[in-house]
């Protein structure tokens, strides 16, 4: 489908950065805009990455989580079983991989406090989280508000 | 549609804070009359309040006024949930003290007046530039700013502030600062968390297994930085935003200024780096610094830093809020190198 999703996407960065920026003389006005085309921007790059890091986010967030079993409260590896036993989720569903997705950082989340962890279960969770942290689509754009005039403060 | 739909212009918020500054200033001061403003202008600055610059003038029985004024005024979508009340009382605390900061004139705690809670204050002459010390000035000057920096810093932490009556106003941290703090800092995380953050979690575990107990408690500036600062030639004129000061541990704001993730804004590289400000800053309070300990600090400040970019998330999402923020992830790989220092 043409315009795809990125093209729309930069099409209304390219127009909101030449032909109304320039016209919006407000400089908190101003400085809003250029987030949100930063913004629009990050979205163009990172929106086709999305699903395939959900897909991959959810396998290797699952496979840590069944490592970590063993150090676990038994109801709590009830339901990382539960988690594991579940029907593959659609791939071709964003919100479905969303959901799962969610679903399987809730149980990291509570397994990562569990006290009886072992120094090699952390460091495997400190590799996890930082290897997952370097994929991950959707990032912060900063943008530097315009310099204040003098004996003014931003 | 009717002109109630119409979302509001810059000109109608406008002319409600001028409206609403008129009649506060009316309210501290009755017998002031012939009360007006000019060049009233919204700065774009600012994540978590609105600031107003304007100059205003009024006649009382002591004769002609004019100053030169800043109205901070809470924003409907805000980083940072604090008490107006709190910074009206350390600004007049400082005054006497040897701290450079703005003159406070009046306080709207509840916006009665203007809507939202807001304080005016002195508008102080200085340029505010967050990357001052790695900017076009001098190497010796960028030093000499550094420096200042620092001694600001130290003269915070001297402010007498059992004399001054800020425990009462601020509260004493229950038990040591640092659990203080971050038991503060979790109720904000829980309060704006929208969905499963791990990383933040596993952190916020280690930090709580690892938390140092203080050595004193005094005045904690809270967001130390030269983003918050005026300067003019090569004087720091005002220590500026307040709204997050407390009562706390002194390493917490120097856990803030030699945060390895906020380098660029309070280092430089080569002449002032961490072990050169741990070593001034002894010198100047006479006091040695736990390597440990300031890597707690250095690691709580991004995680707090972490759960402010997250509230902006929340607010964002609900529609309070307009600039876009993402989940924190930048911050995981820093925090995580941070806690090895803790082991």
């Amino acid at each position: 489908m043409r315009p795809t999703v990125e093209e729309q996407l930069h099409g209304t960065c390219r127009i909101l950065g030449t032909v109304v920026a320039p016209c919006v003389a407000d400089p908190l006005a101003r400085t809003i805009l250029d987030n949100l085309i930063a913004n629009l921007r990050m979205l163009a790059e990172a929106q086709p990455k999305v699903a395939g890091f959900l897909r991959a986010d959810n396998a290797a967030t699952l496979h840590l989580l069944v490592s970590l079993c063993p150090a676990l409260p038994p109801e709590l590896v009830s339901r990382i079983a539960a988690a594991h036993a579940a029907p593959p989720t659609d791939i071709d569903d964003p919100a479905a991989l969303d959901g799962h997705n969610g679903l399987l950082r809730g149980l990291l989340a509570e397994a990562v406090v569990c006290p009886d962890l072992s120094l090699a279960m952390r460091a495997a969770v400190e590799r996890f989280m930082i290897e997952r942290a370097s994929r991950v689509p959707m990032r912060y754009v900063p943008t530097v508000a315009p310099s204040a005039p003098s004996s003014a403060r931003t | 549609m009717t002109n109630a739909a119409l979302p509001d212009t810059a000109q109608d918020v406008a002319g409600r804070v001028s409206t609403g500054l008129h009649q506060l200033m009316q309210h501290a001061m009755p017998s002031a009359r012939d009360i007006r403003f000019s060049g009233l202008t919204r700065s774009a600055g600012g994540l978590s309040r609105e600031n107003w610059s304007l100059d205003a003038s009024w006649t009382d029985a002591d004769g002609h006024h004019a100053h030169r004024l800043m109205l901070m005024r809470d924003a409907a979508g805000t980083l940072l949930k604090t008490e107006r009340t709190c910074e009206f009382a350390i600004l007049k605390a400082l005054e006497p003290s040897a701290v450079a900061a703005p003159k406070v004139h009046w306080m709207d705690p509840d916006g009665r007046f203007l809507g939202a809670p807001a304080v005016v204050m002195e508008r102080v002459a200085g340029h505010c530039d967050y990357m001052v010390l790695n900017g076009d000035r001098p190497l010796a000057e960028r030093l000499g700013l550094a420096r200042a920096f620092l001694d600001l810093l130290v003269d915070i932490q001297a402010v007498d502030w059992q004399a001054q009556g800020l425990g009462d106003t601020l509260g004493l941290p229950a038990g040591m600062p640092s659990r203080h703090e971050l038991t503060r800092w979790e109720t904000e995380y829980r309060r704006v968390q929208l969905e499963p953050h791990p990383e933040l979690d596993y952190i916020l575990a280690g930090l709580a297994r690892t938390a140092p107990a203080a050595r004193a408690i005094v005045l904690v500036h809270g967001d130390f930085k030269p983003g918050n600062a005026l300067v003019e030639g090569n004087r720091i004129t005002a220590k500026l935003d307040w709204e997050t000061a407390h009562l706390g541990d002194p390493l917490e704001d120097l856990g803030w200024i030699t945060n390895p993730v906020r380098r660029r804004e309070h280092q430089i590289a080569g002449h002032w780096e961490r072990a050169q400000i741990v070593e001034a800053y002894a010198r100047l309070t006479g006091h040695a610094v736990s390597e440990a300990e300031l890597t707690w600090w250095n690691l709580f400040s991004c995680w707090k830093l972490a759960v402010i970019q997250l509230t902006a998330v929340s607010e964002f999402v609900a529609g309070r809020y307009d600039r876009v923020f993402q989940t924190p992830s930048w911050l995981f790989r820093p925090m995580l190198t941070m806690m090895e220092g803790l082991r």
